[in-house]
């Protein structure tokens, strides 16, 4: 390629990268500003001990890390009990996957409401987590995954007297955990960014989780946007953590997920 | 056998036995968080418990954020705290589906002592007592007015007056602005409207409820002077509104005692001055909400439950809340005509127009109601229709939730 | 040696069918239910209403706009996005120094809460945003009130920031498509004579249809739920213009509380929804391999 071609591109580039991460460098920057200018540490006080941010934080961290262990365990017995074929209609259940993977949110939310109500778990942590203990595409990922796994693994541990558990957690969870970890990531960040149910189904502070917050907190008389966008940067930074970490596996992660539909 | 249900019985008394003396719970939902109040509030209930030995008053948080659900909940199903702390205009929505209390005997003996009876009350009987209220005034920068000419003292007074002033605001330079409008904000923009509509003798519906008003001349005339005013100055959200004032950038805003706070806390040299919203000829009305107390219909201590209504609207139990939290209007009329109240700055004005507000209606269909006429007043602000036309659907789509 | 297999198998299972059935199943028969009833919160007497709830809809203004409003979201933002999405990972397809930070940068907003994303936009398109100042600086004229706070410009907005948002995603989506192509398919086709051009029309594009099945899908159900946007940058105003479906069945249902109707307008959008689903299977399936 001529040098002339390739400066272009490289220019065309960073515009492109200006305008995607402007609005982000925007928050950042914002955060740090103080009302009269400069530069300052006061918002993150201000949110920490005004406002209760140091609960959102926790409250997001808790449900995020549970909800993805369990949906490491769980998403990996599924998925493991179909690929290999374990439970009679078999094909049945891997349908309501598909199904519910086309399923809007928004037609569930007013009886998951209203049975949240019911049973007593509207406003707990209960109900973030419970409906998220498993997610179907996390199934979809492991049942895919273990069918490629050659089964001969498996019944060699048979023939040497392991017990089922033993072979499912010790034989081939471990051979599943390239696939276990790409999930944890996704289920993770999802978590961690949803707003929907967190937001319809609690109502208190003691639960609020940080999305939910900084939405309740815009239009408040008592809160500026350094503050706000403070907030953000809270809500922001574990995702970009676990994203710089990660990069590779979540990158590759979604384009091999693609190419499985 | 009968020996082990002995024991039982014994071991279940001493376990009952632990709590004496019996004490009565009673739980009040409250929405006074801010740790600059809730002490007040702490107190003024301890004094409550001090006067009534026995009683245990327990106090649950709300936010405005999940008030409403919390407590729509609550009664759904038939449980909930024995008082509750409700907006003003909440009360239609839960004294109209039987959730709370008659106290229209209690109330009837102390009406003339407190303002505003009226969003507590429905088909003739009150549901809930006023305790603190807020009413809108206007916001006036005067260095603004000097620099298009006007002496140092001047306010409008009249329609043509803040008119005339905020126009010549407006054609200072690009940076000053006439009068700060609401744009289209749910729930914030038809309590701007409304002291128009009211100080031109228009209303929403008729006394009776059963007729929709806002296709009159009086309300249509309001709406096209609402829109003149708009035209000469900057529209945006409350908030951005009240940002750009305290920056000085413009001339008049309506905003309500939030906003003393917040000049207090964040500007306190910044020159401004407050008045009553004028009318069409002098002084006119403005809009007013507040907080309401109400008794759940379900509560085993109904009684208890009125007493302390009564103990937190005491004249001096609201005063020392109103100082502490800087707010401009006790329901109470004695507690508004303190001299220690009145001395606060501005306070004067907010009790001032506080004689001249109002509410909106009391219906059970308000939600609905409120959401035609924002419409309407969003149509004509953003001309999509004339404000004939956009009062004029309006009215008509009102009626048929009226009529239904 | 079957049998404990079997029941091993349903306890493996049992998470996934719990949770299907409480959290799915169930949910999505009881709103049928519900949108037959007078259903709502505080009112004593629920009734059967049988498809009146359907019939209202249907004569409903704000119903139809938020329906109206929702088609005009997917589509405009769906194309915009798949051909702003595949530019990109064009872009960043070939191998030269710096791609992988290119690649992350363009990425990053789609991991970003749209809480958060929807928030910084509020301020950036408001009448002293940067946004709003760059549109004034090349000339373009802008409504008085900010973008979001105009009928005219509020929903072409959170638009526009909807594909900023998921551009990055569906642009690896995209990358993963490309790198599967086999080189051989372009060594022939230029021993062929053909222009790059050429290349990308007869092989590219063709080996990328069922990748771009998948983003228009995906991003088609996706856009039909916008609702966080409209939540946190407009609550459906200026004049209903940002007023969705999903926006409409949250406050017809959990702001007021009117139950039945609200899940028959939920029912009537999932309907839609599927609807356009099969569709685009069809039409994209046939129309491609034909």
């Amino acid at each position: 390629m001529n040098p002339i071609k390739r400066i272009g591109g490289y220019v065309l580039l960073t515009a492109l990268l200006v305008v995607m991460v402007f609005p982000l460098v925007w928050m950042f920057v914002t955060s740090f500003t103080g009302t009269r200018g400069g530069v300052t540490l006061a918002n993150y006080v201000y949110i920490f001990s005004t406002n209760k941010f140091g609960l959102y934080l926790f409250n997001s961290t808790l449900v995020a890390v549970i909800v993805t262990v369990a949906n490491v365990l769980f998403c990996f017995t599924c998925g493991y009990a179909l690929a290999r074929r374990m439970v009679p209609g078999g094909n049945f259940w891997f349908y309501t996957i598909l199904i519910v993977l086309m399923v809007p949110v928004h037609i569930v939310i007013i009886p998951v409401y209203l049975l949240m109500n019911k049973i007593g778990l509207y406003d707990s942590y209960g109900a973030l987590i419970l409906p998220w203990l498993v997610n179907p595409i996390g199934i979809f990922m492991v049942r895919q995954y273990v069918s490629t796994l050659p089964v001969s693994l498996e019944e060699a541990g048979r023939i040497d007297g392991a017990g089922e558990l033993r072979i499912l957690f010790r034989i081939v969870m471990p051979l599943c955990r390239p696939v276990l970890a790409i999930l944890a990531i996704q289920v993770f960040m999802t978590n961690w960014n949803s707003f929907l149910y967190p937001f319809i189904l609690t109502s208190s502070e003691q639960y609020r989780t940080l999305p939910v917050a900084l939405a309740l907190l815009l239009g408040y008389q008592s809160i500026d946007w350094p503050q706000l966008m403070a907030g953000s940067v809270v809500a922001v930074v574990p995702v970009l953590a676990v994203f710089l970490a990660f990069q590779r596996q979540i990158i590759s992660g979604i384009t091999a997920g693609a190419l499985k539909q | 056998m009968g020996f082990f249900a002995g024991v039982l019985a014994g071991l279940l008394c001493l376990s009952c036995g632990g709590k004496q003396p019996q004490q009565t719970k009673l739980v009040w939902w409250q929405f006074w968080t801010d740790t600059a109040i809730k002490p007040t509030v702490q107190e003024i209930v301890r004094d409550f418990e001090t006067q009534h030995p026995g009683v245990a008053v327990e106090l649950v948080d709300l936010t405005w954020a999940d008030g409403h659900d919390k407590i729509s909940i609550a009664f759904s199903s038939g449980t909930g705290p024995d008082v509750i702390e409700l907006g003003s205009d909440w009360v239609p929505e839960y004294s109209s589906t039987g959730h709370l209390l008659d106290l229209t005997a209690s109330a009837d003996s102390v009406k003339p002592n407190f303002f505003m009876w009226k969003p507590g009350q429905y088909e003739g009987k009150t549901y809930a007592f006023p305790w603190i209220l807020g009413t809108r005034v206007l916001f006036v920068n005067p260095s603004l007015l000097t620099r298009a000419g006007y002496p140092a003292e001047f306010v409008p007074g009249n329609w043509d007056e803040l008119l005339e002033a905020s126009k010549k605001i407006n054609d200072l330079d690009g940076n000053a602005f006439g009068f700060g409008c609401n744009a289209a904000e749910r729930h914030r923009l038809y309590k701007k409207f409304l002291p128009f509509l009211w100080a031109n003798g228009g209303d929403i519906l008729s006394p009776d409820g059963k007729t929709c008003l806002l296709g009159s001349v009086q309300a249509i005339a309001a709406l096209e002077y609402y829109l003149k005013l708009c035209h000469t100055g900057l529209t945006d959200t409350q908030r951005r509104l009240e940002d750009a004032f305290l920056e000085g950038k413009i001339g008049f805003i309506i905003s309500g005692d939030w906003l003393l706070k917040r000049l207090a806390a964040e500007k306190p040299d910044f020159p401004f001055v407050t008045a009553v919203i004028p009318g069409p000829n002098g002084p006119g009305a403005s809009f007013a909400g507040g907080e309401y107390l109400a008794v759940n219909a379900k509560s085993a201590h109904s009684q208890l439950a009125l007493e302390l209504i009564r103990h937190l609207c005491l004249p001096e139990n609201q005063l020392r809340f109103c100082l502490q939290n800087r707010s401009a209007n006790p329901s109470s009329r004695k507690a508004a005509a303190d001299s220690a109240l009145l001395a606060q700055p501005h306070f004067d004005t907010f009790i001032k127009q506080l004689a001249s507000s109002k509410t909106p209606p009391v219906h059970p269909q308000w939600v609905y109601i409120e959401d035609k006429l924002e419409k309407g007043i969003e149509a004509a602000l953003y001309e999509v229709k004339t404000p004939q036309q956009a009062f004029t659907d309006a009215a008509r789509e009102i009626q048929e939730l009226l009529d239904q | 040696m079957k049998r404990p297999i079997a029941f091993s198998g349903w306890l493996l299972l049992l998470p996934w069918i719990a949770i299907f059935l409480v959290f799915w199943f169930f949910p999505l028969i009881y709103s049928f239910i519900l949108s037959l009833t007078n259903y709502r919160l505080l009112a004593a007497d629920t009734q059967w209403v049988g498809w009146a709830n359907y019939a209202r809809l249907l004569a409903d203004p704000d119903f139809l706009i938020s329906l109206a409003n929702t088609a005009i979201f997917v589509v405009g933002t769906v194309p915009v996005t798949t051909v702003i999405s595949l530019g990109l990972a064009l872009l960043v397809n070939g191998r030269f120094p710096g791609r992988a930070i290119f690649r992350a940068a363009y990425f990053l907003p789609s991991i970003t809460a749209m809480v958060v994303i929807a928030l910084i936009f509020s301020n950036l398109y408001a009448r002293d945003g940067y946004l709003y100042l760059l549109a004034r600086l090349i000339g373009l004229n802008p409504p008085a009130e900010g973008f979001l706070l105009s009928e005219k410009t509020a929903l072409l907005s959170i638009m526009a920031m909807d594909v900023w948002t998921a551009a990055g995603y569906y642009m690896l989506v995209f990358l993963g498509g490309l790198q599967t192509i086999p080189d051989e398919l372009y060594d022939a086709a230029r021993i062929a004579g053909a222009s790059r051009w050429q290349q990308f029309w007869h092989v590219t594009l063709p080996m990328l249809r069922p990748v771009m099945l998948f983003v228009i899908v995906i991003n088609s159900i996706k856009s039909f739920q916008v609702f966080v946007e409209i939540f946190v940058m407009t609550k459906g105003g200026p004049l209903n213009a940002t007023l969705t479906g999903v926006y409409f069945v949250y406050e017809t249902g959990l702001r007021r509380f009117d139950f039945g109707y609200a899940s028959a307008a939920a029912y009537v959008i999932f309907l839609i929804i599927a609807l356009i689903s099969i569709v685009q299977f069809k039409f994209l399936k046939t129309g491609w391999t034909a």
